[in-house]
């Protein structure tokens, strides 16, 4: 029951990162959450969430561009690190999520291509009213159950990953922590380069800096 | 409000605007999402002569793309001028017209500092010690603020200049709130980067390995921009998948 209610949250965030409203429910942070919520643990939920949030900081559905995709990615990577409390779940489900979310970003792509076949041709036949609506919301539907689908395999395979690997792991939670920093770092990176650089954005990226270690001391 | 249009119907077109992206496709792009959002209020305007509703609707149907949350000031616009009687290739170039800079006034203002901007925000307060939940519900209460006050200012600002709207989005300046924007982005960039360095189980608790590591692929990323996101993902990744490798063998 419970692989149910995750993949029709997978599909609803899914409906949420492109095709119904946009609120960004769909982004890791908020998704971590509602997932966690779900499984009765939304801190932990959000603590994944919150690493591939700093990895897809960068990820946007700019046009017709091949994103992957980060709603699906938290869902998957937050059931499968509460499939248990080894150390190695979480960098485990994380890399998941991150290869889960390229899978259902290509997912995304098959999916405009049917859309560019049961779309209404422009200058053929005559459409109507219900010529219109019925294939646009059949487009929200074939959106929805994708995310459903995808999730759902997502799962499977990610519990199945954690539960199967998360043995004896070498690294202490601070070192799991530091190695998946170590990526989010690269997107940290890339978004200040897209501001301006740091050349151009020494002063305001330092004050920054300070503010937030001197906010780290004293909140 | 524009003759002839209620204000049901306005409405009706409005909030369907939200729904624009739902059949996004490489032949039309948003074509039948913008002629979906369209047709109540062309069923209203051409109702009773079901040519010229069909020909409307086909127009409307044809290749267009804009940021979703900009698409309403064409919208909007489209609305005005198939209400005022506007001729088909008028509308047609209208839209023509104003896809390209709704696009990238959009992607840059939204994608590129607003949604990054507010992603950042959240993480850095919570990096800082804020309850998860609470960083996620900021984030999307901020977030949406900015969305929604966004896209009634455009369909708004549509509806009511119709083909002389590009005067009003000049007078806007969204370039200039997009500059704004990212130059507090890079405040907060930095913001974040000082949280996870001192934080609670952050780098510098990591121990030096991962901090110079870390270092190493924001200096990647600085240089070589986008094309630094694979790489880095994909050796976090592998390392992963070595390590549980490990571990299942040893």
């Amino acid at each position: 029951m419970e692989i149910v209610q995750l993949s029709l949250l997978g599909g609803l965030l899914a409906l949420d990162g492109t095709s119904v409203g946009q609120f960004m429910f769909s982004r890791p942070l908020v998704a971590g959450g509602l997932v966690g919520w779900l499984l009765g643990d939304p801190a932990s939920g959000v603590a994944v969430g919150a690493v591939l949030e700093l990895y897809l900081l960068v990820s946007f559905p700019t046009g017709g561009s091949r994103f992957p995709e980060g709603a699906t990615a938290t869902v998957v990577a937050v059931a499968a690190s509460a499939v248990t409390d080894a150390t190695g779940a979480l960098p485990l489900a994380v890399a998941v999520g991150l290869v889960w979310g390229q899978l259902a970003g290509a997912s995304v792509t098959y999916m405009r291509r049917l859309n560019s076949r049961l779309a209404p041709e422009p200058g053929r036949g005559h459409p109507g009213p219900r010529g219109i609506w019925v294939p646009h919301l059949r487009a929200v539907l074939v959106d929805f159950l994708r995310g459903t689908v995808v999730t759902f395999l997502g799962v499977l395979v990610g519990r199945a990953i954690v539960s199967g690997m998360h043995g004896p792991w070498a690294l202490s939670p601070s070192d799991s922590v530091g190695l998946l920093l170590v990526g989010g770092a690269a997107s940290v990176g890339i978004l200040l380069r897209d501001v301006g650089g740091f050349r151009r954005r020494k002063t305001l990226f330092a004050a920054g800096l300070a503010l937030g270690i001197l906010g780290v001391r004293f909140l | 409000m524009t003759a002839d249009l209620s204000r049901g119907a306005v409405v009706s077109a409005f909030l369907r605007s939200f729904l624009i992206q739902g059949s996004w496709n490489y032949h039309t792009m948003l074509g039948s999402g913008f002629a979906f959002s369209m047709l109540p209020g062309l069923r209203q305007l051409y109702g009773s002569e079901p040519a010229a509703l069909d020909a409307s609707l086909q127009r409307h149907l044809e290749h267009f793309n804009a940021h979703p949350y900009l698409a309403g000031v064409a919208l909007g616009a489209a609305l005005k001028l198939e209400a005022e009687g506007a001729d088909a290739e008028t509308v047609r170039r209208f839209k023509l017209a104003v896809r390209g800079p709704l696009g990238s006034l959009g992607d840059a203002l939204v994608w590129a500092a607003w949604l990054p901007g507010v992603s950042v925000l959240a993480l850095a307060l919570y990096w800082m010690g804020l309850p998860g939940w609470w960083a996620a519900v900021l984030f999307l209460g901020i977030y949406n603020v900015g969305h929604i006050a966004l896209r009634l200012w455009g369909f708004r600002v549509g509806l009511t200049e119709g083909r002389t709207v590009g005067r009003k989005l000049e007078q806007a300046n969204l370039t200039g709130w997009t500059e704004r924007l990212k130059a507090g982005l890079a405040l907060l960039l930095g913001l974040l980067v000082g949280a996870v360095l001192a934080g609670d189980g952050g780098l510098v608790a990591s121990g030096a390995l991962w901090t110079a590591a870390a270092i190493a692929a924001f200096l990647a990323g600085l240089l070589v921009g986008h094309h630094a996101w694979r790489p880095a993902a994909a050796t976090v990744v592998a390392v992963i998948g070595i390590l549980a490798a490990y571990g299942m063998l040893g």
